[in-house]
């Protein structure tokens, strides 16, 4: 919910409650006070009524004044009816209807005789003056809520402004440029702090960014180099053809390990750039060529260990990014290589998606693990377990699905949706 | 011919220019910018070998001089950032290549070979070795005027080769050189033996000397029989 909505349903809420509140209270005040007045009058009436039976000790005649009504009626004995005011419903025979009155009844002594005397007055103009009043506070607080509305619509939608913009500003952020982070001005100090904080922030997170980026390639260089070193020594050891055969094996075997270190490095190196998001150019890439062309690289090396290629490759064009696509394949390819067995065989579909399948060990890999850097099957040399974190890396970058099934007996598949 | 060597890390500077050295090419290296910048400016090179990230300044800087100057020195930039901008940039900044550490030194042999060949033979691209002459523009190796039928590896191969005459290249150097370093699947190079001996087998046919030796199951020398 947006702020805004949010406070305008606090604020309207309790704006009506309030406002209810003050028109009932409102309303039973002024009926009060009316009817006090009223009372008042009665009293009056009374009084003059009292005056009067006083001096001439016979009762008034009885004007007939609007709204008013005075009744006379002889009685043996005083009741307990001295000031007493209530009010009822009496009929109207004149109006032919019922009304509400207010009525003060007393007895009076004229000398001779009890009187029992009510007056009343009609309630009726004072219910109309009630209605009316509270039509009108009615309306002017409806107006008032409207008015009230509108106003904090608008001022706050004007003032949460460079809040928004400032939000769209932090979207559109990317770590990897490097380009500082820009807010528009604002006059609101709140908005002028977030604003502050934010751009001191992000422009730190870059900065480290830059310096994780730099950091990441002075470690490749500073490895790089001394691996280039070692390896042009043994370029040049083995120059010498004076070499025994033990020297020789041992050549072989730094040859060997100075190769997987290096691969290694670079495999590093390569997750480190992924997940720095270095490789963020996108371009149509056309994975049936791109296949092709892996495959031609790869014949050589199947055919030399005797595994035979199937395959149903059709046209499939996907954007991403070709230098991540190209190593993708590559390591899917090189995996079901490695992993294959002498007159095995390697299964490739191409239409929707891609699916390798190749025969391997009899057991299904673990799927938890599969994944994970440095997870390889029975520890073997042949590989240094970076390759498959490399896939998923290149997937979850990309937005593709890398998904991995084992059949019976020994066809291991994995099948990559783009 | 002159080469120059520029590389800071010294002993690599040395594994280059004792690889390099021979009847053809005299080596000479310089360690820093400065050092390096003076020598590009007074002296012609055939081929200069570039690390980027120098005590000092940048390779880049060098090549830019040599551009600015109209040199014709072909250059090789070596650098350990396998990244694809920088090799862009180094490219766009006139590098003639671009070859990411670790190398083997054969690969850097063949490319300078290559360039040498390049800028010295202005299109006419000709390599000549005891009986053998390829024609590279056509693609064509002939003995004793007569055409070998080669796949595309064994030429390639056959090149590879040439450009390292005399020199023990071990399997590796080799399977990198005609399949790419991505081709994670260093166990054994058993699937270049196949081509290496189609080769020697396709030379030999047209009466040429049996050139290739295996040494110790390292690697192969290609030169003349003793």
């Amino acid at each position: 919910m947006r702020l805004f909505a949010k406070y305008n349903r606090v604020n309207v809420i309790s704006t009506v409650i309030i406002f209810l509140i003050g028109c009932a209270a409102f309303s039973v005040l002024l009926r009060y006070v009316i009817i006090s007045q009223i009372d008042e009058d009665l009293k009056i009436e009374k009084n003059e009524i009292e005056t009067y039976v006083h001096h001439f000790n016979h009762l008034p005649n009885i004007i007939e004044v609007h709204d008013q009504y005075t009744t006379y009626k002889p009685v043996n004995a005083p009741g307990k009816n001295d000031n007493k005011i209530f009010t009822h419903k009496v009929y109207v025979s004149t109006g032919n209807h019922s009304e509400l009155q207010r009525t003060i009844a007393f007895d009076i002594n004229t000398g001779s005789t009890w009187y029992f005397v009510t007056v009343s007055k009609s309630l009726a103009g004072t219910d109309a003056l009630i209605k009316t009043i509270l039509a009108i506070t009615i309306s002017l607080i409806l107006l008032i809520l409207v008015v009230s509305f509108l106003i904090n619509r608008i001022v706050l939608k004007k003032l949460w402004r460079p809040f928004y913009s400032s939000l769209q500003t932090v979207q559109k952020f990317e770590l990897s440029s490097k380009q500082a982070i820009n807010f528009n001005k604002t006059n609101i100090d709140e908005f002028t702090d977030l604003n502050s904080i934010l751009s001191d922030s992000l422009n730190k997170a870059q900065q480290d960014y830059q310096s994780l980026k730099e950091f990441t390639e002075n470690a490749s260089h500073e490895l790089q180099t001394p691996l280039a070193v070692i390896q042009s020594k043994l370029d040049i050891l083995i120059q010498n053809e004076k070499l025994s055969e033990a020297e020789s094996q041992s050549i072989q075997s730094a040859y060997h390990a100075l190769q997987n270190l290096s691969k290694l490095n670079q495999s590093l190196l390569l997750l480190a750039k992924i997940e720095n998001k270095q490789f963020s150019e996108q371009t149509t890439v056309d994975i049936k060529q791109l296949l092709e062309n892996k495959i031609n690289q790869f014949s050589d090396l199947w055919k030399s260990r005797n595994i035979k290629l199937q395959q149903d490759i059709h046209d499939r064009k996907i954007t991403g990014n070709f230098y991540l696509t190209e190593i993708l394949i590559n390591n899917l390819l090189s995996n079901a290589t490695k992993h294959n067995i002498n007159n095995g065989c390697i299964k490739l579909l191409l239409n929707n998606e891609l699916v390798i399948s190749n025969t391997g060990a009899a057991h299904s890999l673990d799927q938890k693990q599969l994944f994970k850097r440095f997870y390889t099957q029975n520890n073997s040399s042949v590989s240094h377990g970076l390759g498959l974190s490399i896939v998923e890396q290149i997937c979850n970058v990309s937005g593709f699905t890398c998904t991995y099934n084992f059949e019976t007996p020994n066809i291991h598949t994995f099948k990559i949706g783009w | 011919m002159k080469i120059l060597v520029i590389e800071d890390e010294k002993e690599l500077s040395k594994s280059i220019c004792q690889y390099l050295s021979n009847e053809q090419f005299i080596t000479e290296t310089a360690y820093d910018f400065n050092s390096a910048f003076e020598k590009v400016s007074l002296y012609d090179y055939a081929c200069i070998i570039l690390d980027i990230t120098l005590p000092h300044g940048s390779g880049l800087d060098i090549l830019k001089e040599l551009k600015k100057n109209n040199k014709a020195d072909g250059v090789i930039i070596i650098s350990a950032k396998n990244s694809l901008d920088d090799k862009i940039i180094g490219l766009n900044a006139g590098a003639d290549d671009y070859l990411t550490k670790p190398f083997h030194l054969p690969e850097l042999g063949a490319r300078v070979a290559a360039i040498i060949r390049r800028k010295s033979f202005d299109g006419k691209n000709v390599i000549e070795f005891d009986e053998l002459h390829i024609d590279l523009n056509k693609k064509q190796a002939t003995v004793k005027d007569v055409e070998l039928d080669l796949t595309k590896k064994e030429y390639e191969l056959l090149i590879y080769f040439i450009s390292n005459k005399n020199k023990v290249i071990s399997k590796s150097a080799i399977a990198e050189h005609l399949w790419g370093d991505d081709m994670d699947v260093a166990t054994s190079y058993d699937f270049i033996y196949t081509h290496i001996k189609n080769l020697r087998k396709k030379l030999l046919q047209q009466g040429a000397p049996d050139y290739i030796r295996s040494v110790y199951g390292m690697g192969y020398k290609f030169s003349l029989p003793k």
